[in-house]
């Protein structure tokens, strides 16, 4: 018996919203950068999901592709906070605000 | 030596580019180097005379092609030079006049600072005046044109410390800058209406024209450009009413004065209405706006210089009245007799300026009349030779002012204008009054000096030895006004003179003028060399007489009040209201609104990066909220 598929979607719904909560309210950077992980993951779920549900690869390439660019974007992200700590000793995103009025 | 021709303009460019970028290091061989070129150059100015004279006199013109200088559809213009008498006759007078000036320099410039800058403008300015006698076409002639304007501009302001030079500068620039303005509009109507600006298919009679181009109607068209060409001839050889520059651009130094403002550029007029006499013989107007225009410039200056106390500014009214003389002569067709007087007056008028700044040189700068006198014992060859060049230009016999006046005197009388005959008589006589009063004031009379003056080094009395030489024979050249040399050299260029009718005999007319001449000697030696008559209670007596002369019938004063003072009051309410309030406050207003809006609008970027995603996160949410609502 095949799992329907309003569980997956519902699952990969709250897991966006949490991860959407999380970059919202959260402050630290890198914690907000698990949030981000955390809705990319949610749409690679529904992306699977919604592939077996067709029964056809696209979908599953398409996460695949997904996780690439996750994993591209964390390189540079994480560099960009690595260094903003170095020179401000903080991971603090609200103290980064040099280009404000 | 024809085709080497283009080396005579060449040589003096060279010598300005040398001195112009190496004249600090030179140091006194910068004069050495200018004049030596001048030399050459005149040297082989004379062999393309000699070769040109081997010609029959019917062929006697020979254009050397340089180079295409412009070459747009069918407008093309050639880098060409025109050898035929008239630009070998000018070429002669600016090379060799010219080469005798920079020798004489070398003494007068000794110790200016800026000692080869002055060599290098000098030789640029002879570099374009044979531009503009060698000129094959309108456009290079006014090429040469602007180019010795240029010259004059910076050589008049040469002394640019004195606030005097550098208004002197600009004034002689714009007011010669108006003339030259109605010149280029006469060029352009020549290229519009004849199809070309070069002399050899502009300058025919459009009766007897049979070229490429067909036959051209003559009609009112020459007459305008006639008068356009003339403007601009008004212009640089500073004819009344754009007279006012000469005088003042007498605070350029000494030998400027006798290159630019007596013996070269102020004739570059006359030899253009010369060049083109075809036009002003056609519309036959322009020529009687010429002779008009002439003749009372001529008298006019001539009163001008009695007013006058400084020793240059007299010369300088004398010059503007030879001019006047050398037009008058133009508009009574007789071309020859006119630059017969041109090559005289170039002789003994650079003589005169050049005897002027060795006397200066021996004052210490002194120029004014009143603070002279008796300076026959302390220079008496300058003395001499000042002598010399004033007894020219009264039109003493046989000097070679003589010659030329007596001509065109003559040709004045048998044109049928026995009017226009009497007014240059008079002129004659106001020259010889005017020019004696000068004399007698400055080296006969009362010591009136504050210094102790000097005899100037033999390097400046050597040239001016040399030009009294030219003064005094001059004449020579053309000893009759039909069949003397110079006049039968020119003929093919500008044509025989047709003999008038009727008219007194020559040598009653030689007569008169030499009565005239020598009655405005006698009057001036009464007044200013007799000890007689005390001249400055005459000048108290009528002062009013010798304001309105001496400040050259507030001609002047015209013109500042009518069109200089209303100018600079425009120039200063579009400088003040309308550029600083309406343009520059509305490229401010501008600025101003950007600043503005952007201090309104820069309250949006909190940096926060929290607000940046809630409102992505929105806009997000709304797109999905559309697209759902489309789709449904």
């Amino acid at each position: 018996m095949k799992t329907p598929i309003s569980y997956f979607v519902v699952l990969s719904a709250v897991l966006f919203a949490i991860g959407s909560v999380g970059v919202l309210v959260r402050k630290n950077a890198l914690v907000i950068f698990m949030s981000v992980e955390l809705q990319l993951n949610a749409v690679n779920l529904a992306l699977v999901a919604f592939s077996r549900l067709h029964g056809n690869l696209n979908g599953q390439v398409l996460a695949f592709f997904s996780m690439v660019v996750a994993a591209a974007e964390v390189v540079v992200g994480l560099a960009i906070i690595v260094n903003v700590y170095r020179r401000m000793h903080t991971a603090n995103v609200d103290d980064a605000s040099l280009l404000r009025w | 030596m024809l085709r080497s021709v283009w080396l005579v303009p060449a040589l003096p460019l060279a010598g300005a580019a040398i001195n112009l970028f190496a004249g600090k290091r030179l140091g006194r061989w910068a004069g050495i180097l200018a004049s030596g070129l001048m030399v050459v150059a005149f040297a082989l100015a004379l062999g393309v005379l000699a070769d040109l004279l081997k010609l029959p006199g019917n062929e006697r013109l020979v254009v050397r092609h340089l180079w295409d200088w412009i070459s747009v559809g069918s407008f093309r213009v050639m880098a060409d030079l025109r050898v035929d008498p008239l630009s070998v006759t000018m070429m002669l007078v600016v090379t060799g006049i010219g080469a005798v000036i920079h020798v004489y320099s070398i003494g007068y410039m000794d110790g200016d600072p800026r000692y080869g800058r002055f060599f290098s403008y000098m030789n640029l300015f002879c570099f374009f005046m044979l531009t503009l006698v060698l000129a094959q076409n309108f456009l290079l002639l006014y090429l040469g044109w602007e180019g010795v304007g240029l010259c004059s501009y910076l050589l008049i302001g040469f002394w640019f410390e004195r606030p005097l030079a550098a208004s002197a500068a600009k004034k002689a620039f714009v007011v010669t800058r108006i003339g030259d303005t109605f010149m280029l509009v006469g060029i352009a109507l020549v290229f519009l209406r004849l199809g070309s600006l070069d002399f050899s298919a502009v300058l025919v009679n459009p009766y007897l024209r049979l070229g490429p181009l067909g036959p051209v109607e003559p009609s009112g068209v020459y007459t305008i450009i006639a008068l356009l060409l003339f403007a601009g001839a008004v212009g640089k050889s500073a004819q009344v009413p754009l007279h006012t520059w000469l005088p003042d651009a007498m605070e350029g130094p000494s030998p400027v004065s006798a290159l630019i403002h007596a013996a070269t550029m102020v004739t570059a007029g006359v030899y253009l209405v010369a060049r083109t006499h075809v036009f002003f013989e056609i519309s036959g107007v322009a020529l009687t706006v010429v002779l008009v225009i002439g003749l009372v410039t001529a008298v006019y200056a001539a009163t001008c210089a009695l007013g006058q106390d400084d020793l240059k500014r007299v010369l300088a009214y004398s010059t503007i009245s030879q001019l006047g003389y050398m037009f008058f002569a133009l508009g009574l067709k007789a071309y020859a007799a006119a630059l017969f007087l041109l090559v005289t007056h170039a002789f003994y008028k650079a003589l005169l300026f050049l005897s002027a700044g060795s006397v200066m040189h021996g004052l210490g700068g002194e120029t004014d009349l009143k603070r002279m006198g008796a300076l026959r014992r302390a220079m008496p060859f300058t003395a001499a030779m000042f002598g010399v060049g004033a007894l020219a230009i009264a039109g003493v016999p046989p000097l070679s002012g003589y010659f030329a006046k007596d001509q065109i005197l003559e040709v004045a009388n048998r044109s049928g204008y026995l009017i226009a005959w009497l007014v240059a008589l008079a002129g004659a006589f106001l020259s010889a009054l005017y020019i004696s009063r000068l004399m007698f004031l400055a080296f006969f009379g009362q010591d009136r000096t504050e210094r102790a003056a000097h005899e100037s080094p033999p390097v400046m009395t050597v040239p001016l030895a040399l030009l009294a030489v030219g003064a005094v024979f001059g004449g020579v050249l053309g000893l009759s006004v039909t069949s003397g040399r110079l006049q039968g050299f020119l003929a093919p260029v500008l044509g025989e003179l047709t003999e008038g009718a009727g008219g007194l005999p020559t040598a009653v007319l030689s007569v008169i003028s030499v009565l005239a001449a020598l009655a405005g000697i006698a009057v001036g030696w009464l007044v200013y060399g007799s000890g007689r008559v005390d001249w400055v209670a005459l000048r108290v007596r009528f002062a009013g007489v010798h304001e309105f002369l001496a400040h050259g019938w507030y001609v002047d004063d015209v013109y500042s009040t009518s069109l200089v003072a209303p100018g600079k009051a425009g120039a200063a309410f579009l400088a003040s209201a309308v550029d600083q309030r309406v343009i520059d406050g509305s490229v401010n207003g501008v600025g101003q609104l950007f600043q503005w809006a952007a201090s309104r609008g820069r309250r949006l970027q909190t940096g926060l990066v929290r607000n940046y995603g809630l409102a992505f996160l929105v806009g997000v949410v709304l797109i999905f909220v559309y697209v759902g609502v489309r789709l449904s």
